[in-house]
């Protein structure tokens, strides 16, 4: 099981109790709604030991993000398949004092590489509701283009699906 | 950390992937209407992760109820303290073929105890919904008795209060 990615700036790993206070903070506030909040708190720690748990139910998961030289979780970007879910999705939410550094662009293509290459996925989609402009804009950045022949699991989002990148050398895999 | 529980005809152990479905299932259900369901399975399967990661999250946490020479889980009990809850609850959810045999109200009864004698609980409460009476049965069978002073994570539960129980000779 591969539980950590390293990228030019940042360390992916596995995520863990340590990461609890700032996601907990995330979940509760007026971000969360554009992730299917607003969440009851009971709900939103739901969601954080979810995140959790993927790992040991599926054998991969999403992972927290974090700064070379800090441990602090900035956000829990990657693989995500709860039962239920129409295929495997690549998903992110990224804490607020994370925005505007391309930390959220860098985390996420260092997932798709790891989703296509290790998990052997042949094709992934991420659900984003038709109002989260900055998660469309990192949709797009990072070439995934709208599939309107998917239904996604919530009316309100649509659809970015990912296809491997044929572009990335294999020395260059991290 | 303690992850096995015995008692007369039940052993109580960690829940493993092998109990995804039958507790996806009951948060699907009607069954779950007391703790907010019934869920979309999405949902339904977050609620279940969030029971499984709570021993990842917190070092103890509820149990798969089985009875003993069947490892089958029948429903999920025990210790739960989720970040928001105001302080420890003893939870119980009981798929449907196992009501009716006492087996919740044994495995409660032996999660109250662990609680107690093993984590170091000075108290427990169990967060209830007013029309759940099976499970207000279950905690009055326990010993517990309503808090209405005590803080809930949702203002329409009553809380019930474990009594301490009596340590053996």
């Amino acid at each position: 099981m591969i539980e950590r990615l390293e990228t030019e700036r940042l360390i992916l790993r596995r995520p863990a109790a340590r990461d609890e206070a700032g996601a907990m903070d995330f979940l509760l506030s007026p971000r969360a709604d554009r992730i299917g909040g607003p969440f009851k708190p009971a709900r939103a720690w739901q969601v954080f030991a979810a995140e959790v748990a993927h790992w040991d139910l599926r054998g991969y998961g999403g992972f927290a993000v974090t700064q070379r030289g800090s441990d602090r979780c900035l956000g829990i970007i990657g693989p995500f398949c709860p039962t239920g879910w129409p295929e495997p999705e690549m998903g992110w939410m990224l804490w607020e004092e994370a925005e505007g550094r391309s930390i959220g662009y860098e985390a996420a293509r260092a997932c798709l590489r790891h989703l296509f290459r290790d998990l052997g996925w042949s094709s992934t989609v991420s659900y984003i509701d038709a109002d989260n402009a900055r998660s469309i804009a990192l949709a797009e950045r990072l070439g995934a283009q709208r599939d309107t022949a998917t239904t996604p699991p919530h009316p309100d989002d649509i659809v970015y699906r990912h296809m491997p990148m044929e572009d990335l050398p294999r020395e260059d895999l991290g | 950390m303690i992850e096995r529980l015995e008692t007369e005809r039940l052993i109580l152990r960690r829940p493993t992937r092998a109990d995804e479905a039958g507790a996806v299932a009951f948060y699907e259900s009607d069954r779950s209407k007391f703790v907010g369901g019934p869920f979309k399975t999405h949902i339904a399967w977050s609620c279940w992760a969030a029971d499984f990661g709570h021993w990842d999250l917190r070092g103890f946490g509820s149990f798969a109820v089985t009875m003993k020479g069947d490892d089958t889980c029948l429903g999920i009990v025990g210790p739960y303290y989720p970040a928001t809850w105001p302080e420890f609850e003893i939870g119980w959810l009981i798929w449907p073929e196992a009501e009716g045999r006492g087996i919740a109200y044994e495995a409660a009864r032996a999660c109250v105890d662990h609680a107690f004698r093993d984590l170091g609980w000075e108290t427990a409460v169990s967060y209830i919904d007013p029309e759940n009476a099976r499970s207000i049965a279950l905690a009055e069978r326990l010993g517990a008795v309503r808090d209405d002073a005590a803080p809930r994570p949702d203002p329409e539960d009553y809380v019930f209060r474990h009594p301490r129980p009596e340590r053996p000779a």
